[in-house]
C-alpha cells in the first residue's frame, strides 16, 4: 500500500478510535465541575491531549444533548462557563463505562490469546 | 487583546445569530485563561507574535466556527443506504425510459436531429434524475423526526419473508439453435429465389397478374445488402454451435447487432410497392402510398423494439458477468 494512503487511513481510523474514548473521558473528567481550559489542561494532565477547537464544541454537543450541564459563573475577576455532568450524563457515564470495559477486557483476551499462539 | 477581538469577530461572522454572544463569550473566556497561563508562565505580557501563535493553534476561524454549527447533512447516514440503492437500481430504468422516448421520436416523429443529439441531451437528463431523487430524499431527511418518527432501521424482521432465489436463466438450447440456423439458411434461400419468383413477396396474385403491383427499383439497391448481411449472420450462429458458454452470449449479441442492421437497410428504403405502367387495375397512388407508409412504420415498430431489447441483452450481459466475477449466482 502506498505510504501517503497508509497514513490517511491510519489517521482516518485514529480519529475514528479516538472519537468516542474522547466522549467518555470527557465525561468521566466532569464528573467534577470544569471550565473548558481547565479541563482540557486536566485531561492533558492525565496524558489525553484534546485540541480546543474539539473539545470547546464537544463541550456544547454534550450540553445539547443533556449530559453536561452548564452554568456562567464569575472566577478571578472573569466570567466562566462551568460544565458538570448531568444525572443523566452520570447514568449514561456508567453504560458507557461498562461498555467500554468489555470492550478493553475482549481486546485483551484476543492479543493474549494472540501472543500466546505465537509464543507456541 | 486587540488581536484575540479580531480572531473572535472573524470566528462570529460564521456563527448563527442565536447563541453566537454565548459562543463567543465562551470562548474568550477560554483563550484568555491559555493566553494567561502562557503569560503566567513566561513571566510577562505576551507580545502579538506569541498572541498569533496561540489563536492560530486554536484554528481558522471558519473551521472552529464550523465545529460549533449543529452537526447536518443533506441524506443522513440512516437514509443513505436506501438513497444509493434507489440511484443505483432506477438508472437503468431511466436510460431504458430515456431510449424508448429518444427512438420512438426518431421514428415517429422524424427526430431531425439525429442520434447523437439524444445522446448528448442525456447528461442533462441523468443530472435532473439525480437531482430529484436527491432533493426527494433531502426533504424526507429535513421531514423525518420533524414531521413523522424517523425510519427505524434496528426494527425487528424476519429473514423467512426474502424472496426466494431467483432461478438462473437459462440459454439457448442446441436444438433451438440449430433450428435458428436451419431457419436463416432457408430464409436466404427464400430471398434469393425472390426476384425470379416475385409472388414469394407479393402472393400468389402476382403470378396471376391480378395485382397491378411491383416492387420498387430501390429493391435492387437494398436486396444485396440485406442479402449480404444476412449471410454474415450464418458463420456468427453456426459458430455458437460449439464455442464455450461465455462466448455465445457475445455471439448472440453479434447476431442481434446484424439483425438490426437488416431492418435499419429495410426501414431506409421508405417505398417497397409501385404500380406497374401495363397494370389494368392499379390501384390509386394515395392508397399505394399508405400501403408503402404502413410497411415502413412495421418495419420501423420491429426496429425499435429490436433496439430495446438489444440495449436490454447487453445490460443483461454486463451485468450478469459482474456477478459471475463477484461469485454470485442468481440472486437479483
Amino acid at each position: 500500500m502506498n505510504i501517503a494512503i497508509q497514513t490517511e487511513l491510519f489517521d482516518s481510523l485514529r480519529l475514528e478510535l479516538r472519537r468516542g474514548c474522547l466522549v467518555l473521558a470527557v465525561l468521566a473528567q466532569l464528573r467534577v465541575e470544569h471550565y473548558g481550559y481547565t479541563l482540557r489542561k486536566a485531561l492533558a494532565d492525565q496524558g489525553l491531549e484534546i485540541e480546543e477547537s474539539t473539545l470547546y464544541p464537544l463541550l456544547r454537543r454534550l450540553e445539547t444533548q443533556g449530559l453536561l450541564t452548564s452554568e456562567w459563573r464569575e472566577e478571578e475577576k472573569r466570567n466562566k462557563r462551568f460544565y458538570r455532568l448531568s444525572a443523566a450524563g452520570a447514568e449514561i457515564f456508567e453504560k458507557l463505562l461498562a461498555e467500554w470495559n468489555g470492550i478493553n477486557e475482549s481486546l485483551h483476551r484476543i492479543l493474549k490469546d494472540e501472543k500466546e499462539r505465537v509464543t507456541l | 487583546m486587540n488581536l484575540l477581538e479580531r480572531y473572535l469577530q472573524a470566528v462570529g461572522q460564521y456563527l448563527p445569530v442565536k447563541g453566537k454572544d454565548d459562543t463567543l463569550a465562551e470562548l474568550r473566556a477560554n483563550l484568555m485563561a491559555e493566553i494567561e497561563s502562557r503569560e503566567e508562565e513566561l513571566g510577562r505580557p505576551l507580545n502579538e507574535a506569541e498572541t498569533s501563535s496561540v489563536l492560530a493553534q486554536h484554528g481558522r476561524p471558519v473551521i472552529v466556527a464550523s465545529r460549533y454549527l449543529p452537526q447536518q447533512s443533506l441524506i443522513g447516514p440512516g437514509l443513505f443506504p436506501l438513497y444509493w440503492f434507489t440511484l443505483i437500481k432506477s438508472f437503468p430504468l431511466v436510460v431504458l425510459a430515456y431510449t424508448v422516448a429518444q427512438v420512438a421520436n426518431l421514428i415517429f416523429g422524424g427526430g431531425s436531429a439525429g442520434i447523437g443529439a439524444a445522446i448528448g441531451h442525456f447528461p442533462y437528463v441523468a443530472f435532473t434524475f439525480w437531482g430529484v431523487v436527491t432533493l426527494g430524499f433531502a426533504v424526507f431527511e429535513f421531514a423525518q423526526g420533524r414531521f413523522f418518527e424517523p425510519i427505524k432501521w434496528s426494527q425487528p424482521w424476519d429473514p423467512r419473508e426474502l424472496k426466494d432465489l431467483t432461478p438462473e436463466p437459462k440459454g439457448k438450447s442446441f436444438a433451438s439453435r440449430v433450428a435458428d440456423l436451419i431457419v436463416s439458411v432457408l430464409m436466404i434461400g427464400w430471398l434469393l429465389a425472390v426476384p425470379n419468383h416475385p409472388y414469394l413477396v407479393l402472393g400468389p396474385g402476382a403470378s396471376l397478374n391480378r395485382l397491378s403491383l411491383g416492387l420498387t427499383p430501390d429493391w435492387h439497391v437494398f436486396y444485396w445488402q440485406i442479402i449480404g448481411l444476412l449471410v454474415l449472420m450464418l458463420p456468427v450462429k453456426a459458430t455458437a454451435l460449439f464455442v464455450a458458454e461465455k462466448w455465445r452470449k457475445g455471439l448472440d449479441l453479434t447476431a442481434q447487432a446484424i439483425g438490426i442492421l437488416v431492418l435499419v437497410v429495410l426501414v431506409q428504403a421508405r417505398s417497397y410497392l409501385v404500380p406497374l405502367r401495363d397494370g389494368s387495375n392499379m390501384p390509386s397512388l394515395a392508397n399505394l402510398a399508405q400501403v408503402n407508409y404502413s410497411v415502413n412504420l412495421g418495419f420501423k415498430i420491429v426496429l425499435a423494439v429490436c433496439v430495446v431489447k438489444f440495449l436490454w441483452d447487453i445490460w443483461e450481459a454486463i451485468t450478469g458477468s459482474r456477478r459471475n466475477a463477484a461469485g454470485f449466482v442468481g440472486v437479483f
